[in-house]
């Protein structure tokens, strides 16, 4: 959390995070670069330019595959989440591991003539008509283009700037960006291969993404919040008696919003689920030092008025609460962002039971 | 979230109970990282033999320019490597042909001095720029010997000469195709690879019909596996493939 911008707030284990993926991405160039020409000993060797090409972005490739496979992986196990901390800066690298592939690529197969790099990089081959030979440029350019879009307005400012919403919906480029990624190499690089070794590695990282997206999108189908029901025009959210202290229960309201119900030392309060950062499920959060913590980035609320505690200005809607016996029912009409709602206490049957 | 599960937050220490299970996934990714970039690097197809000559020096040799029509050159005038009556296509530097320099010239004699390029059966010659590359030079000029070899339909790839000859390696395939294209746009001799030998060769000069360069629609099929008819002459050593453009059509693979 920031009450002002500053270009990186550096913390112990963000440099943990930025060494341990550098580290991977300098293997893999190290062993890709150095290495392997060892290994392949060809009598006539690839051209050092085109080895290069192809280990920045075999790299770049890589590195967005384990990027998306973080999210799904962390809605599957919670133990990711960690991974999920940092995932910017990740981007950010393999945003610069991708322009240095364009960079060989461009001074390399589109250099050489009379003519500009970039403008032979579009009339070079326009064979727009046809599969095989198709201009796969096109798509590498594209997602080089998201990568930058990402990676220029990956700052928090940028999601302020834009609103959280706004900005997730832009951030969600990264799937267009790997899907435009596949493309380039399955219309280029993989039409002209003869060892079969990259195409398996390819189509594996490829599956991965999508198989532990659906997988990860069936359990919470299975397993996700539950719609509240109706009473009266309040959404049921369960009995007091299932509440923990320092836990909430999640329930999707009739407006599709979900709500977290906390019980926070006996007293409930209900919040809006979504944190004002990046939209994180504040209900699978915890409540430290009596603020709900967001899972994703670690910003916090106090529960009874959805307000960061100062100097930071986060804000977030609250909503009514009232018990009908020992059920608790929320009002579904949200209270404007920071709003103060008095907690309700649990009833005295139920606090013996949850406090014991 | 499971209530025993430990709670991380990036600014706090990592509770105790998650650590085993991040240096296991830490460890997991760095070894991700290094076995598929050493996987990958190492399973790379090996190019096929060609290259620059930088071993042999720059080379000066004269003979006959014809336009065939991208230029070509009978040694007439050789040396220890390249001798008399061998024929070199002709390029200049980069990616860039030279037919304004050599189309005055066509028929007459001319001194070139460059760099060859060699794959299997068929020599290029990079010219040096200006007068240092190709000048004119004193003597009469014996026309090229063509014998005409009849129509044929061959499957194969259209390449352009240069990176087919080891300009660049791998200078061949579907991901080459717009370096290719920028290559024979440009004027580089295009060159016609058979999958079977055809007189002993299976590189040859790739032209239109009658003296036409390469035809435009030609150009959607660089780099793909597909069959065509021509008219085949050799020219010198080498054989000129005159496409009928009418006949190309992709082979599936």
């Amino acid at each position: 959390m920031s009450v002002k911008y500053i270009p990186v707030q550096w913390n112990r284990n963000k440099w943990i995070y930025d060494a341990v993926m550098l580290i991977g991405v300098i293997l893999f160039l190290y062993l890709f670069l150095f290495v392997s020409p060892e290994i392949l000993s060809h009598e006539n060797p690839i051209n050092p330019q085109i080895h290069n090409a192809r280990a920045f972005g075999a790299c770049a490739f890589i590195m967005l595959t384990v990027i998306l496979c973080i999210g799904p992986l962390a809605r599957i196990d919670r133990r990711f989440l960690p991974l999920l901390y940092n995932r910017r800066h990740f981007g950010v690298m393999t945003l610069f591991v991708a322009i240095t592939h364009a960079s060989y690529i461009l001074n390399w197969y589109f250099a050489f003539s009379s003519s500009n790099k970039f403008e032979a990089l579009l009339f070079a081959n326009t064979s727009y008509g046809q599969l095989a030979g198709f201009p796969f440029e096109v798509f590498g350019v594209f997602a080089l283009f998201c990568l930058a879009l990402l990676a220029v307005t990956s700052h928090d400012f940028w999601m302020k700037f834009l609103t959280p919403p706004v900005w997730k919906r832009l951030h969600s480029l990264v799937y267009f960006a790997y899907v435009s990624v596949v493309a380039h190499v399955s219309f280029g690089i993989l039409l002209d291969q003869q060892n079969h070794v990259f195409t398996v590695i390819f189509v594996g990282g490829a599956l991965s993404v999508a198989g532990l997206h659906a997988y990860a999108a069936w359990l919470e189908y299975k397993a996700g919040d539950d719609i509240g029901s109706n009473q009266g025009g309040w959404v049921d959210i369960c009995d007091a008696s299932e509440f923990r202290d320092g836990f909430a229960k999640i329930k999707i309201l009739p407006s599709g919003e979900r709500v977290a119900v906390f019980n926070q030392g006996g007293n409930l309060s209900a919040i809006s689920n979504a944190c004002a950062h990046q939209n994180g499920p504040l209900g699978e959060g915890r409540v430290i030092d009596c603020l709900v913590t967001c899972p994703w980035h670690g910003f916090q609320y106090d529960v009874t008025n959805g307000r960061s505690p100062a100097p930071f200005t986060e804000k977030i809607p609250t909503y009514n609460l009232r018990l009908d016996g020992t059920r608790v029912l929320v009002d579904p009409v949200a209270n404007s962002p920071g709003t103060y709602v008095e907690p309700v206490p649990l009833p005295d049957v139920v606090t013996k039971e949850v406090l014991v | 979230m499971s209530e025993k599960t430990p709670f991380f937050v990036g600014y706090l220490p990592v509770p105790q109970g998650l650590r085993r299970f991040l240096l296991v996934a830490v460890l997991g990714v760095i070894a991700l990282f290094g076995v598929v970039g050493l996987v990958i690097g190492s399973t790379q197809d090996a190019p096929e033999q060609s290259g620059f000559r930088f071993d042999y020096g720059r080379q000066t040799v004269t003979g006959v320019i014809e336009m065939t029509p991208y230029p070509i050159l009978r040694v007439t005038e050789g040396n220890d490597l390249i001798m008399p009556g061998k024929t070199l296509m002709l390029a200049g530097q980069g990616k860039n042909g030279i037919d304004a320099r050599t189309g005055p010239m066509a028929g007459g004699l001319a001194t070139v001095t460059g760099i060859v390029l060699q794959r299997g059966t068929i020599d290029m010659l990079q010219l040096l720029p200006g007068q240092r590359g190709i000048k004119v030079a004193e003597g009469e000029a014996q026309p090229i010997e063509t014998e005409a070899l009849g129509r044929w339909k061959l499957a194969g790839e259209i390449c352009d000469g240069k990176c087919l000859n080891g300009a660049m390696r791998p200078g061949r395939g579907l991901a080459h195709k717009a370096c290719a294209s920028l290559c024979l746009l440009n004027e580089v001799p295009p060159v016609f690879v058979s999958t079977q030998p055809v007189e002993g060769r299976e590189f040859m000069l790739i032209t239109g019909p009658d003296g036409t360069p390469l035809p435009d629609m030609a150009y959607d099929f660089i780099g793909q596996f597909v069959s065509l008819e021509g008219d085949l002459e050799r020219r010198g050593d080498i054989l000129v493939l005159r496409m009928d453009a009418a006949t190309l059509e992709v082979i599936p693979q």
